[in-house]
Parts: structure tokens; sequence; C-alpha cells
């Protein structure tokens, strides 16, 4: 109905009058009108044509004030396009929803690259102009056809230093040794980086992991399954399950690694050996409302080292430019998912299995971590 | 009912239809058109084995959850319609005060208290009680503590009324004729409460196939209930035909208990 469009009005309006766009006396009578006219069914129509603008769509929390904070107002100052922070999480099927609706209201989203591939053959998304974006500003192996890297996060093993101070974990076969590293642990519920984890555990080599061993990795995670206290499906969760001593050793995303550290005190500590690396991405919508090409300049602009080095500081995400990695100081390169040293360390998920794979596989993955 | 009673709910009965018979109508032809025209989505879902098993635990679940709150509930209104003044008030208390506070808050507040280093688990240790701790939460127990508590209040409501509605004389008269307590209570009050306990098994069982936050954050990840995996079927692994298809099998599994109940319901009270 009405809600999701008087949301994100208000949402127009709040940004506006927090950057002094607007005065305080505008803002709530742009509230009033807008109150006053979607309660009679009448859509701000005008308010909307004038509105140079692009909708980027990511997945809540903090992640809209960083993207605002990193991107969002330099490319506004650099263009005079606004681009709006909507946390509504595009999955999937929500990017099929907007452009089966014919008009989609979103611009930009902050998509897995398999989800953007097979949205793209479906003719859902926007072929990234690679005259606009700079594949030289992105790893090698990281540009898409349908979506442009945007920066990096790993599943990483986390445990309790207190515990293991003497002998930390150092493999995907510590984690699922119990014996040596006795305790409950944690993993991801979503299955990505799980079935990795487990076929390097029981012995895969990791050149030789995809295609994945699906049969396997279940096989694997049946007999381990008993161990594990919980199957985490949100980044606060896992950080919770650690801090309170639930698990002594989890699966994590990378992100979470500094908080997690100094939420403990230290007394939860991390590796990158054997991590997962995951690429986030850009996409942009088939017939998105703000034109192809303020999308495309868009993502150009988000391309800059200083700017991703901003979404380092505020959410954690490893820097698409490998140009970014050499700016930062060793004491929070340490941090870094895509630094040159964690890099070599670690195991990048395979985009064109998981865009075949990923929907059965999971299913399997559920059928046995619920049986 | 006249026509201006009829006058008079026409703008519910229009909110629903615009509201929730038209999407449904919608997910009834997605169901049979993606992703091509034919039953084929039904058969899928039927025959696929991680479907049925969600469906059966959601079952499952659901039943426990119902027996245990309507019995609760049974108990907590009977001290609230007749008890002391002071037995209403807390009882009261204990209705409305979780009923007010939000659903993410609750299954926290569990968490808080029944995980391996709760609240719970670390007093019976310190007691010497326990040596290892009970595993209360993160498992199939924790999602219907968790779903039972959020459940009794709107058990008690139709009991309420039901209790309330029970005639003191009928009472009285048994007493007179030399009926003990428990047999005036088993006998003569809970038959007269049935159109109340059937009530609250129904609003209960049906709310509860719903059930989604819950059963995730209790659930430890493992107890994936039908509600969730239609969440995934049409977000996270598109697949809307299928995710449509269990709806409507879900839908048609609730119109069937409902109408079943019904039937029972006016028996009870002809």
């Amino acid at each position: 109905m009405n809600g999701p469009f008087q949301r994100d009005c208000l949402d127009i309006l709040k940004t506006r009058a927090a950057r002094g766009q607007i005065s305080r006396r505008d803002f709530t009578t742009g509230l009033a009108l807008l109150l006053g006219s979607s309660a009679l069914g009448l859509r701000g129509t005008a308010a909307m044509a004038q509105a140079k603008e692009l909708v980027f769509v990511n997945w809540g929390g903090d992640a809209g004030t960083a993207y605002d904070e990193a991107y969002g107002k330099a490319f506004l100052e650099a263009t005079g396009i606004t681009v709006k922070q909507d946390g509504s999480g595009p999955t999937e099927g929500a990017i099929a929803a907007q452009v089966e609706s014919g008009k989609p209201a979103w611009d930009i989203v902050d998509v897995d690259p398999f989800s953007a591939e097979a949205l793209g053959k479906k003719g859902m998304m926007e072929p990234i102009d690679y005259a606009v974006v700079d594949k030289g500003k992105m790893r090698e192996g990281f540009g898409w056809d349908h979506s442009a890297s945007s920066y990096f996060y790993s599943y990483i093993i986390a445990y309790d230093a207190a515990k293991f101070k003497d002998n930390p974990p150092k493999t995907m076969a510590d984690f699922f040794d119990v014996e040596k590293y006795p305790g409950k642990r944690s993993m991801y519920k979503w299955g990505v980086g799980m079935w990795e984890a487990a076929l390097l555990a029981d012995g895969v080599a990791a050149d030789a992991l995809y295609p994945l061993d699906i049969k396997r990795a279940h096989d694997k995670l049946a007999a381990f399954k008993e161990h594990v206290v919980a199957f985490w499906g949100g980044g606060s969760e896992s950080q919770s399950i650690l801090l309170n001593g639930e698990a002594s050793m989890a699966l994590i995303w990378s992100t979470r690694a500094k908080l997690i550290e100094e939420d403990s005190g230290g007394d939860v500590a991390f590796i990158w050996d054997q991590g997962l690396i995951a690429p986030g991405a850009m996409g942009v919508l088939k017939n998105n409302p703000g034109g192809k090409d303020a999308a495309m300049q868009f993502i150009a602009s988000a391309q800059e080292p200083e700017k991703q080095l901003v979404m380092f500081r505020m959410l954690g995400q490893g820097p698409a430019n490998p140009a970014a990695d050499a700016l930062l100081p060793p004491e929070e390169a340490r941090y870094n998912p895509v630094d040159p040293a964690n890099f070599a360390v670690q195991i990048p998920l395979d985009m064109p299995w998981y865009e075949e794979n990923y929907g059965p596989a999971l299913d399997e993955y559920l059928k046995i971590i619920s049986a | 009912m006249t026509a201006r009673h009829i006058l008079l709910l026409a703008p519910l009965l229009l909110l629903l239809a615009v509201a929730y018979l038209l999407p449904f109508l919608g997910v009834m032809q997605w169901s049979v058109t993606l992703p091509e025209p034919g039953l084929g989505q039904y058969a899928a879902a039927l025959t696929d084995p991680l479907v049925l098993g969600v469906i059966w635990r959601t079952i499952r679940i659901c039943v426990m959850v119902t027996v245990l709150s309507v019995a609760a509930a049974y108990v907590m209104t009977l001290i609230w319609v007749r008890g002391g003044p002071v037995a209403r008030v807390v009882i009261e208390l204990c209705i409305l005060i979780p009923f007010w506070i939000s659903v993410l808050t609750r299954a926290f507040g569990w968490l808080a208290l029944l995980s391996n280093k709760g609240i719970l688990n670390t007093w019976l240790q310190h007691l010497g009680i326990l040596s290892e701790p009970l595993t209360l939460v993160r498992n199939e127990f924790g999602v219907v503590v968790g779903m039972v508590h959020f459940l009794i209040p709107f058990a008690v409501f139709p009991l309420a009324s039901s209790m309330r509605a029970v005639d003191e004389r009928v009472l009285m008269a048994a007493r007179s004729m030399g009926a003990s307590r428990a047999r005036i209570f088993w006998q003569v009050f809970v038959p007269m409460t049935r159109g109340g306990i059937l009530g609250a098994v129904l609003l209960v069982f049906v709310f509860a196939l719903g059930f989604f936050i819950t059963p995730a954050i209790l659930g430890g990840g493992r107890s994936v209930m039908v509600a969730e995996l239609i969440y995934l079927r049409i977000f996270q692994s598109p697949d809307w035909g299928l995710g449509a298809a269990i709806s409507v099998i879900l839908m048609v599994t609730v119109g069937a208990l409902l109408a079943l109940m019904l039937r029972q319901v006016r028996g009870a009270d002809r």
C-alpha cells in the first residue's frame, strides 16, 4: 500500500533537513503536506517530479549512514543528484519484484554478484558500462557483466582467545576438531562459505574446492552439527553468541571481527587463515527511474580509494580498489580482508558456482541442519 | 443481520478485500502460472522432502504450542475470572505486560534467561544442581517456550468470555446435588466453556502457523518453520511459483481446520 512510499518521502525530507538544505519550517510544512496529501490518496507528484535523485538500496542498519557518508554526500556535491539510502534489503526476489512491476523505485542495489548475474540473464539488470566504470580500479577477476565490485568481506574463524591462548586454531580442520578445541561452534545459517569450510576440514585442497562436492560437505556437516550451538542468521547474532560464551569458536563475517575484538576486550580473537572471501557489488536495475547513466556515474564515483576507506572504517568492508590497501596503516590493515598479506592466506568464493548451484545446495543444507 | 449492519461493516470488508483478498488471489495465480501454467508447483511442493519436513515440523510445533498455551491460559483465566481480588490483579499484570512488549524483546529476553551462559543455567550451576548447562534455547524446546509465552494472552480472551457466561446457578445446582468440586469442574464447568476452549485453540493454532521471528531467534537456525521457508522461496532463492504454492497449501490447511472447528463449536452450542 502507501507505507513504503510515505517512508521514502519522509526519508527524503529528513535527509534534506539534516543537511541544512531546507529549513526546519519547510520541513514541517513538507511533512504536513505529505501526511495530508497521502491521507487523501493524492500522491505527492509535484515533489517527485522536481527531485533529481538515485535510490541506493542496501541491507539497513548502519549501512545507509555509511554509504551516505562515503559516497552519497560527495556525489551530491559533484553532480547535484541526491542519493537516497533505502535499507529494505535487495534480495534476488525483491529485485525481481521491482523490475516485474514495470515501474521500479530502485536504481542501484548492493547485491551478491551471483544474484546479479542470474537476474541479468533474465534481462532484469543493466549491464555495467565499463566505459564509465573503470575496470582498472578493481581487483582482477572481480568485475562482472551485471555488477561491479564494490567491497569485500570474508567468512573467518573467530575463537575464544582466553581458552585457546596457547594453541590458537589455524585451519578449518581445527574448527571442526572438538577434541583439540573443546566447546560449541556457531555457523552461518544460509550456507555460503560453510560448504567450503567443511570440505577444507575434510582434506580437500584449496585449489581443488570447485566445483564443490556438496554431498561430501553435507556428510561432514551432518556428523558435526551436534556441536553447533546455533546457526546464526545475522552478524549481531554471531557476535552475541561468541561474547556470551555460548560457542568457543564461530565462523563469522570479517566485518564483525574488529567489533568482537573490541567488545570482548581481546577475549575473542580471529584469524584470516583459510578464510573465504566474498565479494559485494553494485548493480543497476533495468529501466531504473533515475536513468542508467546517472547510476553508472555513481558506481564510478564510488571507486575512489579514499571513499572506500570511509566504508572500511565505518563498516569494516574491504576496499574494492586495490589502490586503497596501501593507504591503510598496519594497525588498520590488520582488519582488511583483502590486504595483500591477508588475501594470500584466504580463498575467494567462486561466483559462477554460486550462480549455478546456490539455490539447490541451500535446500540440501537446510535439510541437513534442521533434520 | 440488517442492511444497516452490513453498511457499518462495509469499510472493514472493503479493507479486507483490497488488502488481503486481492493480493492472495494474485499469489494463487502465481502458484499455477509460474514458471509455467499448471499444477507442477503443487506436485513439486508435496513431493519435496524439505517442504514436507518443514510443514510437518510446523504442524508438530504448532500442536504442542496450542495444547500448552490453551492449558496454561485456562488455569490463568480461571483464576482471573473466579479468583480473589489480589489474584486477579496479579493475573491481569501477567497477561497484559507481556502483551505490550514487542515480540523481538521477548525472544531476546528468553535467550538471556535460558541460554547456556544465561541466568537460569548460571544459577543452577552455582547452586551445584547442574554440572553441565541445560540446552534450553537454540532448539525446538526454546521455540515452543517462546511461542507459548507469546500466545497465552490470545487464548485468555476467548476463554474469559466463555467463563464469564457460565451460569452460576448451574454450578450451585450441581453442588446442591452433592457433586464434589473436582466433578463440578470437569463435568459441569469445563463442558460449559467448550466454545471458549475451541475458540482459543483455533486462534492460537492459526496464529502459531505463521510465526517467523520467534523460531528464527530461539531455534538456533535449526527449526525452520513454514513462514520462513515461504520467505526464502519468495525473496532469497526466488522461486515465486513454489513459494506461492506453499502459501496456498498453508491457507487451505488453515481454512479446512477453521471449517472443522466451526462445525465443532456449533455442535457444542446446540
